[in-house]
């Protein structure tokens, strides 16, 4: 089939973009995509007329002649930048999921801690056009979760491995710079242009949660695939950086990878962390080049008497 | 937290107790070992990358370890926990077994949980009302501030740290 034959061949050119041994199998993801658009046009056949697009998209990836797209109705960029709203509308869908999941912790105290750690945190970044959110989710399982547009979540586990606020500012910071480099908007870009070729400019008319569903895929998938792990590392970088900037010993994050590094890569808690992050020690070493000895002379504090510890 | 409190008074007399106990810990890379938990110091030896050490103490972003016949200082990110292999050997917290900072046995306590999975994130349905309580805890920059000049945290201008070099293969990341 002509339309299956150009989707692969795009998989393999957008697969030949991501990392080689990358944590986020890209090649499967596009894959499932595939199958679920494909299916998708088995039912919708009906193709008028469409007006030309008017994005690059056209000029950088003729569709197929049988297959008739509308960029516009997409609603969402193919080669530019997402706008912020966009940013916003996905994050919203993708942490409203996650929390389908996964409730929060019912603890007003604990909550306004880590919002306001983080905004402090989040305010070295220089990003300013997003209002940050904070939540600390209630399972004992071991992560942290980012989502465009500011969401950052961290679980009660790891929540109980942190021993003062450095530690904290750490790991917020990674997630941090999970949003601020947008780490996850570029796999969807990745993964909309696939969502791009799927969609039939006759289908019904989608609401806009529709369209970012179908965007972000089922659920909170995203959050189980995990990211290239060059935009781990990159984010070990760069978080670590925040929490040093905002006063911090800049060693919270390398401690809490210490901690992570002991603990039994098989547990029911860490499956999903270790599934979607490189290994503790393969992210210690990487930040051991990157820092060498830049940060000898960064001074902070860890404010373990003001770190506040969960019943 | 009582029991947590007692091991961990478990875990710190057993370490003054004998230094035998100290964590065992893998070099990462070729480092020096300095005198004192500071590079302008002088270099007590050499540590080679695979190296194991004894983890005996914390300070900053330092560990005080021993490579063979030396004892000194080393940078923190230069030595992982366990010895050999990938890491992740479930050794326990190196750094807390050394210091007494954190209790491993919290690990253990709540072991055998569900964890999160796939299929749950993937069925996981929209819930607008976890949202909105989200955002009942949100804060200002203000306040934000406040907070931090509460506890004397002050900003700090710190350089962005550059990419490692010897990448085994070119970041396709950064160029996308």
């Amino acid at each position: 089939m002509k339309l299956k034959f150009t989707l692969m061949a795009l998989v393999v050119s957008l697969a030949s973009f991501s990392g080689v041994a990358s944590g986020f199998d890209l090649g499967k993801f596009l894959d499932d995509r595939i199958n679920q658009e494909t299916s998708k046009d088995k039912k919708t056949q009906t193709v008028p007329a469409q007006t030309p697009a008017t994005t690059q998209s056209a000029a950088a990836t003729p569709p197929p002649a049988n297959q008739k797209i509308d960029a516009e109705k997409l609603g969402f960029a193919l080669f530019g930048d997402y706008s912020l709203e966009e940013e916003n509308r996905i994050g919203r869908q993708i942490s409203g999921n996650l929390l389908g999941a996964v409730p929060l912790v019912r603890d007003d105290t604990l909550q306004r801690y880590v919002n306001l750690v983080g905004n402090w945190v989040a305010l070295q970044s220089g990003r300013k056009d997003i209002t940050w959110r904070f939540g600390v989710l209630d399972t004992e399982d071991i992560n942290a979760f980012a989502a465009p547009g500011g969401y950052i979540f961290v679980t009660k586990g790891l929540y109980r491995l942190l021993n003062n606020e450095a530690e904290l500012a750490g790991v917020l910071g990674h997630e941090i710079a999970h949003v601020t480099k947008k780490h996850h908007l570029k796999v969807l870009k990745q993964s909309s242009l696939i969502s791009a070729l799927g969609q039939v400019a006759g289908s019904k008319a989608q609401n806009s949660d529709q369209i970012v569903q179908n965007l972000i895929g089922n659920g909170a998938e995203i959050m189980a695939r995990g990211l290239d792990k060059n935009a781990e590392f990159e984010a070990d970088r760069v978080g670590m950086v925040f929490a040093a900037r905002a006063g911090y010993e800049p060693w919270g994050l390398p401690e809490v990878l210490q901690d992570m590094a002991g603990l039994p890569a098989k547990g029911e808690r860490t499956s999903l962390l270790f599934k979607t992050h490189p290994l503790p020690a393969d992210r210690l070493a990487m930040l051991g080049e990157s820092v060498d000895g830049r940060l000898d002379a960064v001074q902070g504090k860890d404010l373990a008497n003001r770190f506040y510890r969960i019943r | 937290m009582r029991r947590s409190l007692i091991s961990t008074t478990t875990l710190l007399l057993c370490v003054s107790a004998a230094t035998a106990l100290a964590a065992p810990g893998t070099v990462m890379r070729d480092e020096k070992i300095y005198t004192q938990p500071n590079s302008s110091s002088a270099v007590a030896g050499n540590a080679a990358k695979g190296a194991s050490v004894n983890i005996l103490d914390k300070q900053g972003g330092w560990l005080r370890v021993t490579a063979g016949k030396t004892t000194g200082w080393i940078r923190i990110l230069s030595v992982r926990a366990g010895e050999g292999g990938l890491g992740g050997t479930g050794v326990g917290d190196v750094v807390g077994a050394a210091t007494t900072r954190s209790d491993p046995s919290r690990v253990v306590a709540v072991a055998g949980l569900r964890g999160l999975n796939d299929e749950e994130l993937k069925q996981a349905k929209f819930n607008a009302a976890e949202l909105i309580q989200l955002d009942t805890w949100v804060v200002t920059v203000a306040q934000a501030k406040t907070f931090a000049g509460q506890a004397g945290l002050v900003t700090v201008n710190v350089p962005a740290l550059p990419e490692p070099k010897p990448a085994k293969a070119p970041s396709s990341w950064e160029s996308n």
